[in-house]
């Protein structure tokens, strides 16, 4: 679901990573945009601070961006995984992990060899295994105990289907139809055999940004009870049990080799990793910025609010990141409202994004985005139909709504994610913009509830808000989950496509999309399938999410960029002994 | 606190009507309780000055709304080119952006003037605090006559509810509550959505956990106002209940119930505040006094005008009405000496 779980990735040429980041100079005065100019050292304890509670440590439940790419750096290796890097703009590539390659792909792209490594070890020693694997990968179709993670990739292996759309294998639980399961995934020996349905000709960047495809011990599997088990293969291990408000505290896990971890991207550098659940924005950087004792040594994954960024100069300034996040956020029109084409395009004319990025911080907050898709996704292209200035064109948007033939002042209710000023503040900035324009327009504030009304099909919303960060570096991974309506839409609910969208020509452009075996051109047909949702105006582009981090001043070699889809790098940070 | 035996008689002998209010105050002798009452309210400096503000904030309550329809006053409008968007949006220049077009500086995000909100938000602030206090002071009002005069049982039953209500973890009540309650207000009774409801849930919460505190303090008075003789003279002539109750009784309540009014409004003001800080209530982008706070507290170092006048503004009314019911209950009552 939308913004708080969207992993993005990224990543870097292979020759990244060899330590010494001194090069990458130090913090400008508007955040230095991720490297820090210190050397990592080994040892010492690295404080991690951050405000929402993690609601799944178990692999294959994990779905937000910061979970899977911080426990894959520190506890959970995968098949493949993103090298670190320290150059921002760096393009995507994948390593190998606990398998010795990348993957080999043949059958057009529909089935995947790996060889797992022998020499990696789980905590207590044992070695992990293929059937390790084949057991984890399982585990999603468990559709009953395992929620949470992206239950989605059930679709893509090629397991039988039974008429309620879900496989009839239903995880290693129940165990019903196992064999059908034995076949879509074949162990031989170290070797791993994954067979789909469809071509994903880059399922080894998937297999490194999601935890869904990482091994899972059966003898250590307790199903809902696993929920917070942390059972590591990584260099660092659970300390005691993981609490679902507090966090938990990370330490060296000695069963880990160097020899066995070949992916050059877990220098493993602080001794203890401490993390703090459940502080409030403003808490976390009254502490950052005072910088004083333990918190010297705290980094966190939380923006600096608004209000504070007065706050970050001189020295302060020299401890900010400033890079973009994987993150864009938009507004969809619901079609079961605003049926009228005419009127969809007045509202995007009408819809003022540097007031609205304005209100969340300005320039720090976030760039007007130009399509759904983020810049550094594989397949991102400028969308052709937003080509309004950034701050709309009321003017344009009149004459359209004037045009439309719909009844004037045009009544729209905005239902918006709100229960901070912040955001509050941006709905009266895009409500503004649009009252120019001739709408009237009624604002919504919804808190908690606010996935569970905007999801279902017969919300009356207007126009609801909506944030995506694709799961792996893939416009495969933006533009299906929200608009292919065969997918989200049912009786209850709209999925991800609270707009209620439907299109049978972006359906049959989704498909052809899917038999496209190479990754570049089926990039590009999702390329043409973005211009056709810009035509029927399915989603008015707002901001590009940016990520303004602040650090404390005895951290080292600090590293974010869409690699650990913007958040800070653990595999790279250290603090000063 | 025991009402004065002169002011009781006086209203029993004088019925309402014929009280001698046109008398005039420069007339030396045969001054009615009333007056002396407002004699000496009028020689305390403090409780005058507090009045003052108070009818202040009363008269800017009600003519906020037109000065907002005639667009005196424009809590809505964007000036965004008046922040500095490198610095996250707060207002250029000193003071939080003051100028001579927005005399309390500008909104930091939007750049919607500050003053216009305040005063916008001030009539939120009363209607919903003077409708909680009528809520609160009718239920406890009636409950408390009732209790005291029957005594017994129908005594008990309203003390043990008493009790109950106090009991309550009503806070937690207001915020679980508050979604249901609203959509049931909006669906089932057909109550308009949106700022309606919101304020109609806060104001029906806060006057159903508010009585409590007034019905025993009525009830206190009407132990010792029953046995009076008028009372029993009324019961003898074959008054009814409703009679006793509301005519006979209820007359000689004004003194306590005028104190406790005006110390109930402040509370309620505040946790207006407090409630929207909770997300309960109504919303932005129709400013209240609370919403306004809720997110100038945010802004203590980067922005010290805009967090200290909606916390001031709040803390002035607060007092001022504090310190006219401390004013009234001295003038009305010269026995208690603080």
């Amino acid at each position: 679901m939308a913004i708080n779980r969207k992993p993005i990735v990224a990543v870097a040429a292979a020759a990244v990573v060899s330590v010494s980041l001194a090069a990458c100079g130090g913090g400008s005065t508007s955040g230095d945009g991720g490297g820090s100019s210190k050397e990592a050292s080994k040892g010492g304890t690295l404080y991690y601070l951050t405000r929402t509670s993690a609601e799944h440590m178990d692999p294959q439940r994990m779905y937000v961006g910061r979970d899977l790419s911080n426990m894959n750096r520190l506890v959970y290796r995968g098949l493949t995984t993103f090298p670190i890097t320290d150059d921002p703009d760096a393009k995507f590539s994948v390593v190998p992990d606990l398998a010795t390659d990348t993957g080999t792909a043949s059958d057009g792209g529909k089935t995947w060899e790996f060889t797992i490594r022998d020499d990696a070890k789980w905590e207590d020693g044992k070695p992990v295994t293929c059937e390790d694997f084949k057991y984890g990968i399982s585990r999603t179709f468990a559709t009953d105990v395992i929620t949470g993670g992206p239950n989605y990739i059930l679709s893509y292996l090629d397991v039988p289907v039974a008429p309620s759309g879900l496989p009839e294998y239903n995880g290693p639980y129940k165990g019903d139809h196992q064999e059908d399961y034995d076949k879509a995934v074949t162990c031989d020996g170290a070797k791993l055999t994954l067979h789909f349905r469809n071509a994903w000709p880059d399922f080894n960047y998937a297999a490194a940004s999601l935890r869904s495809f990482d091994p899972y011990r059966e003898d250590k599997d307790q199903g809902e009870k696993s929920n917070y088990q942390i059972f590591s293969n990584g260099p660092y291990k659970l300390e005691g049990k993981w609490d679902a408000t507090q966090g938990g505290t990370f330490v060296r896990n000695d069963q880990y080799t160097e020899s066995s971890d070949e992916s050059d991207s877990r220098q493993a550098n602080p001794d203890k990793i401490v993390y703090t659940q459940g502080l409030e924005n403003e808490v976390i950087y009254d502490r950052i910025i005072a910088d004083s004792g333990d918190d010297a040594y705290a980094i966190t994954d939380r923006r600096v609010p608004p209000a504070y960024y007065t706050q970050v100069t001189g020295e302060v300034a020299d401890r900010s990141s400033l890079v973009d996040s994987p993150y864009v956020s938009y507004l969809l029109p619901n079609f079961n409202q605003m049926k009228n084409l005419k009127v969809r395009q007045a509202l995007y004319m009408a819809t003022d994004v540097v007031a609205s990025t304005t209100a969340l911080g300005g320039d720090k907050a976030g760039t007007p985005a130009k399509s759904i898709v983020a810049p550094n996704i594989i397949g991102y292209a400028e969308n052709p139909n937003f080509t309004a200035p950034p701050e709309g064109d009321p003017e344009a948007a009149k004459a359209l709504l004037e045009d439309s033939g719909e009844k004037l002042p045009y009544p729209i209710k905005f239902t918006y994610a709100g229960g901070t000023p912040t955001l509050d503040k941006q709905a009266a900035a895009l409500a503004e913009g649009w009252k120019k324009a001739g709408f009237k327009v009624t604002l919504d504030p919804l808190t908690d509830t606010y996935y569970t009304i905007i999801q279902k099909p017969s919300n009356d919303a207007d126009v609801v808000w909506g944030g995506w960060g694709a799961d792996w570096p893939s416009i495969a991974t933006v533009i299906p989950p929200l608009f292919d309506s065969r997918i989200n839409l049912t009786e209850n609910s709209n999925g991800q496509d609270y707009g209620n969208y439907k299109s049978d020509t972006v359906n049959k452009m989704i498909d052809e999309a899917a038999q496209i075996a190479d990754v570049d051109e089926q990039a590009a047909k999702y390329t043409e399938i973005d211009d056709q949702l810009g035509k029927d105006v399915a989603y008015i582009p707002l901001e590009l999410t940016k990520f303004y981090f602040v650090r404390g001043s005895k951290v080292t070699n600090y590293i974010n960029n869409p690699m650990t889809s913007g958040f800070p790098d653990l595999g790279a940070i250290g603090v000063e002994n | 606190m025991t009402v004065p035996v002169t002011e009781l008689e006086s209203h029993v002998t004088a019925p309402p009507g014929e009280e001698p209010d046109d008398s005039g105050v420069q007339k030396v002798a045969g001054r009615s309780p009333t007056q002396l009452a407002l004699a000496r309210f009028r020689k305390d400096k403090l409780s005058m000055a507090a009045f003052c503000v108070v009818a202040l904030y009363v008269a800017t309550a009600l003519v906020a709304p037109i000065l907002v329809k005639t667009g005196v006053l424009d809590p809505l409008t964007l000036h965004q080119d008046l922040l500095d968007v490198n610095m996250g949006g707060i207002p250029k220049g000193s003071f939080g952006g003051i100028s001579a077009d927005h005399w309390l500086g500008v909104e930091p995000g939007t750049g919607r003037d500050v003053l216009s909100r305040l005063v916008y938000g001030i009539t939120w602030s009363l209607f919903i605090a003077l409708s909680a206090t009528f809520v609160a002071m009718g239920i406890g009002t009636v409950l408390g006559i009732i209790s005291g005069f029957s005594g017994g049982f129908t005594d008990s039953v309203i003390g043990r509810a008493i009790d109950l209500t106090l009991s309550f973890p009503s806070t937690m009540m207001l915020l679980a509550l508050s979604g249901v309650a609203v959509a049931f207000m909006t669906g089932t009774l057909q109550v308009p959505a949106g700022d309606v409801a919101n304020a109609l849930y806060v104001i029906l919460v806060l006057g159903f956990f508010g009585w409590p505190g007034i019905a025993r303090i009525v009830r206190g008075q009407v132990l010792s106002i029953r046995e009076r003789e008028f009372v029993d003279a009324a019961r003898l002539l074959g008054a009814s209940r409703g009679r006793l109750y509301f005519k006979e009784i209820l007359p000689n309540l004004w003194a306590p119930l005028l104190v406790y009014f005006t110390l109930m409004m402040p509370a309620f003001i505040s946790a207006e505040a407090a409630l929207s800080y909770l997300q309960v209530g109504v919303k932005p982008p129709t400013p209240t006094l609370g919403n306004i706070l809720t997110d100038s507290i945010n802004y203590s170092v980067a922005d010290f005008v805009f967090f200290f006048t909606p916390a001031f503004l709040i803390m002035i009314i607060v007092v001022s009405f504090n310190l006219l019911g401390d004013g009234l209950r001295d003038a009305l009552d010269p026995k208690t000496h603080r």
